[in-house]
């Protein structure tokens, strides 16, 4: 297994004292935590950062880690001495910081660390965990109740004391009208608990998928519609795309890009009411002309006296 | 299913968290159950998260009830401008040609 360098880790000098240690894991704590951080390693480098801190925080093991040290540097393959077991008890009493346990080095050296923590009373009783996994969802499917099949992996606690995992697969009903970071909670469909206790709950954490026509905005949405020079100038009659399929849109003369047209009710659902579209125009200009329709740019140019830099020669 | 909510005394079974923890979290505008009474508070799935969430914080940082509501507040808000950033990125590209 690869060597940990904890001070590296927790970025200190080997004569560090206590308190430049907890300093500086706190420091660290703060930039990795996973509900704070977006960093795309949160989770393993707090974890990593949490167990360089056992191991530094407390003399005992700091000292026999030290000792360690020799046999071993960062990114070396390490074995710990033969006939090596460390005499320092181990930490039940550290505050559950840890979800899933320390890494082979950790317990390599100090044996292995209890494999769940926080909210327990007994190692033996204890409600299963609960897991959060993300569910994305199309727009076109928070219109209507959806039935969506998830599947994720559950820890099994065999009679003989061995862990296996297992595959699970779920057929879960989506209301419609869910939105972005909406949590569906499913009791009971989490890590299974110990000594007859409940097991966890399973949330899914509802994210809206981007789509390739419609943004986003509360419960509106938005479309880009691009037009033609000459039917912003004249006016038209389009089709526009809607979630629930097509609906003819009037585009008024003398139309800007930019200029928003709103459809009623053509928004997303949400407990309050339904939403509505709201249709941006885009000036486009067509990308190849021929002579003959330059001619007729040209004409335009010298009968239309039109200055859009006009704003600029007031001031 | 997603709407069902629960009472305060499933919230502290479900996150395995005692009374008066709970408490703190509520009496610190962190978590916002409605109703006057306890007995008429409602928690949803997004509660019981930022409930365990506040936990998290509080025991892995150190940090007091009042700094987990301000530090709580200011993690969702900026979780708000990142979308916002986001979503304003994404129509201003739908706009501008590369």
């Amino acid at each position: 297994m690869e060597f940990k360098d904890y001070y590296k880790i927790l970025g200190v000098k080997l004569d560090a004292d206590d308190k430049a240690i907890k300093t500086a894991y706190r420091k660290l704590a703060r930039k990795y935590h996973p509900d704070v951080s977006d960093h795309h390693e949160a989770e393993d480098k707090f974890k990593e950062v949490n167990e360089a801190f056992e191991v530094l925080k407390d003399r005992g093991k700091r000292d026999e880690y030290d000792q360690l040290r020799q046999y071993g540097s960062s990114g070396e393959q390490f074995q710990p001495p033969p006939g090596w077991t460390s005499s320092q008890p181990f930490d039940d009493q550290n505050d559950g910081r840890f979800q899933d346990g320390f890494s082979d080095f950790f317990s390599s050296i100090f044996g292995n660390a209890k494999q769940q923590g926080f909210t327990s009373n007994s190692p033996f009783d204890r409600k299963g965990q609960d897991i959060e996994t993300e569910l994305p969802i199309f727009l076109e499917d928070t219109l209507s109740d959806e039935s969506k099949t998830i599947s994720y992996h559950l820890p099994q606690y065999e009679t003989d004391g061995r862990v296996t995992e297992i595959n699970k697969t779920l057929n879960v009903k989506v209301p419609a009208g869910v939105s972005d970071g909406e949590r569906i909670r499913l009791q009971g469909q989490g890590h299974p608990g110990l000594g007859g206790a409940p097991s966890g709950d399973l949330y899914l954490r509802i994210r809206l998928v981007p789509h390739p026509l419609f943004d986003v905005e509360g419960h509106n949405l938005t479309i880009i519609v691009p037009i033609a020079p000459w039917e912003a100038a004249l006016g038209t009659k389009i089709q526009v795309p809607t979630l629930s399929g097509k609906i003819n849109l009037s585009i008024p003369a003398k139309s800007q890009t930019g200029q928003r047209l709103r459809i009623k009710g053509k928004g997303l659902i949400r407990k309050i009411g339904v939403g509505d579209l709201f249709a941006v125009l885009k000036v486009v200009m067509p990308s190849a002309a021929n002579d003959e329709i330059k001619a007729l740019w040209e004409q335009l140019a010298s009968k239309a006296s039109f200055d859009p830099r006009e704003e600029w020669s007031k001031r | 299913m997603t709407y069902q909510t629960m009472t305060f005394d499933e919230l502290c079974f479900t996150t395995q968290l005692p009374a008066e923890i709970v408490f703190e979290i509520i009496e610190q505008g962190i978590v916002d159950p409605g109703g006057d009474l306890p007995e008429n508070w409602a928690f949803d799935a997004n509660m019981i998260t930022l409930t365990k969430k506040a936990c998290r914080l509080h025991r892995d940082l150190g940090i007091d009830w009042s700094g987990i509501a301000l530090a709580i507040s200011l993690i969702d808000e900026l979780e708000r401008v990142r979308e916002e950033n986001k979503q304003l990125r994404r129509r201003l590209k739908r706009f501008i040609a590369d």
